[in-house]
């Protein structure tokens, strides 16, 4: 082979490939026509195509094995990740617990509790807003962790949760009873969204993490020196047990545990 | 969109089993590939940018896994190191028997180094440009550049050997 390898030659694969501005092709056209070479160049690389075509387009009228069907479209993937599997039974064993304890301590529990439901109707609230779903957008973000940071009387330092998949779309102010609350929203790519309340925890009781359900709703939710947080999604326990405890990990600064 | 995004991968089934079939060459080997991809698709969905093209994205996470089933050295029988760079491309195996009634280019494409097949097989077979091949793979689209044209050189020297020996046996 003479042209295909030659560098000077990487106009001639760029023109074959499509990859040329017209411009550009009209040189190569005009090279062409001059240049046996060329030409033979060219040839080859279309003949190397036409010959990969023949040998697997096949493959694209074949029938679709089923059980790749049903990979693509299970619900949940056949295999989980190992950590994820693991939080996940850790999580059933806790929530189990977690009930039980609730049943026996009725006074603390309803306590507790209201943050989650807070939290939870909070996040059904403004989650299906498509216009208004946020007060400040994430485009001020500085203005906007001042002024929650302010109104709830807490310093707190906005998540960034990009590696987790999530976008900040911004936050609002809630009005509550005793005293103000925050709810800052973030959005994964395919447009789920997932809401992190946020209020001053007046008691001053800190707790591990839990985790309460609602209808398709999981919420997990913890409480420390100053601050009573949850963390709402419509999502899996177990995906729900790994995003709680990251943002866990990142607003506390350390690994936290599922209470009982 | 959950919903949305599995639907979407199904009807990218046909190019995933496609592209895993020339990226690998053995027809179950590349059934266990698309099945890997699309298990490890649906748990990584929420990284999908869904303005762009989902069947680069499933090929990007096709390839990875096809790469890193290279470097265990596992199961795949033309085990050419993906990190070797330089140097393959005189190094054509020694012959096999040859059953000529498998088409003489998958033969051919076995004997590509595989960062060479890789990049022919997207460009030249599935047909995407050089700005998607280099985010695939993740090198610069230069990189890409001289890849492509090694691999179409070398290619044609096993094919023009080949068709020489083929011709040969013939007579």
């Amino acid at each position: 082979m003479i042209m295909l390898e030659t560098i000077e030659n990487w106009a001639l694969h760029a023109f074959a490939d499509g990859e040329l501005d017209v411009e550009d092709s009209k040189a190569i056209e005009r090279l062409l026509a001059e240049n046996a070479e060329a030409r033979k160049a060219l040839a080859t690389i279309n003949y190397q195509k036409a010959e990969l075509h023949k040998a697997y387009d096949d493959v694209l009228n074949e029938v679709v094995p089923a059980h790749l069907m049903a990979a693509a479209q299970a619900r949940s993937p056949r295999r989980m990740v190992p950590y994820l599997a693991m939080a996940a039974s850790v999580a059933f064993l806790l929530i189990g617990g977690a009930l039980g304890w609730f049943a026996a301590h009725t006074g603390n529990a309803v306590q507790i509790a209201d943050l989650a439901s807070r939290a939870l109707v909070a996040h059904e609230t403004y989650s299906v807003e498509v216009r208004h779903p946020v007060e400040v957008a994430a485009s001020e973000q500085d203005h906007l962790q001042a002024w929650l940071s302010k109104r709830v009387g807490s310093e707190f330092k906005i998540p960034d949760l990009q590696k987790d998949g999530y976008t900040l779309l911004g936050g609002r102010l809630l009005a509550e009873n005793d005293a103000p609350a925050g709810q800052l929203m973030y959005e994964t790519a395919d447009k789920q969204r997932m809401t992190i309340y946020f209020s001053a925890n007046e008691a001053g009781n800190v707790t591990g993490m839990k985790l309460e359900q609602k209808d398709k709703l999981i919420t997990c939710y913890w409480r420390d020196a100053k601050l009573a947080l949850a963390v709402t999604a419509d999502m899996p326990r177990e995906a729900m047990v790994v995003l709680g405890s990251s943002i866990f990990a990142q607003i506390e600064g350390r690994h936290g545990t599922y209470e009982r | 969109m959950a919903t949305d995004f599995r639907t979407q991968l199904v009807s990218e089934l046909p190019h995933l089993r496609r592209f895993a079939r020339a990226l690998c060459g053995d027809a179950s080997l590349a059934d266990d590939l698309v099945q890997d991809c699309v298990e490890r698709a649906l748990i990584k969905s929420h990284l999908y940018d869904p303005t762009k093209p989902l069947r680069a994205w499933a090929y990007t996470v096709l390839r990875n896994i096809h790469v890193s089933n290279w470097r265990r050295g596992s199961k795949f029988s033309n085990a050419k190191n993906i990190d070797d760079l330089e140097g393959l491309e005189g190094s054509v195996q020694p012959e096999q028997e040859s059953n000529l009634s498998i088409s003489i280019i998958t033969q051919a494409l076995d004997k590509l180094p595989a960062q060479q097949r890789e990049v022919l097989v997207l460009i030249s077979l599935e047909e995407l440009s050089y700005r998607e091949a280099s985010e695939i793979i993740g090198v610069p689209i230069g990189t890409i550049m001289s890849r492509l044209s090694r691999a179409r050189a070398t290619l044609q020297n096993i094919l023009e050997e080949r068709g020489t020996t083929v011709l040969r046996r013939v007579k």
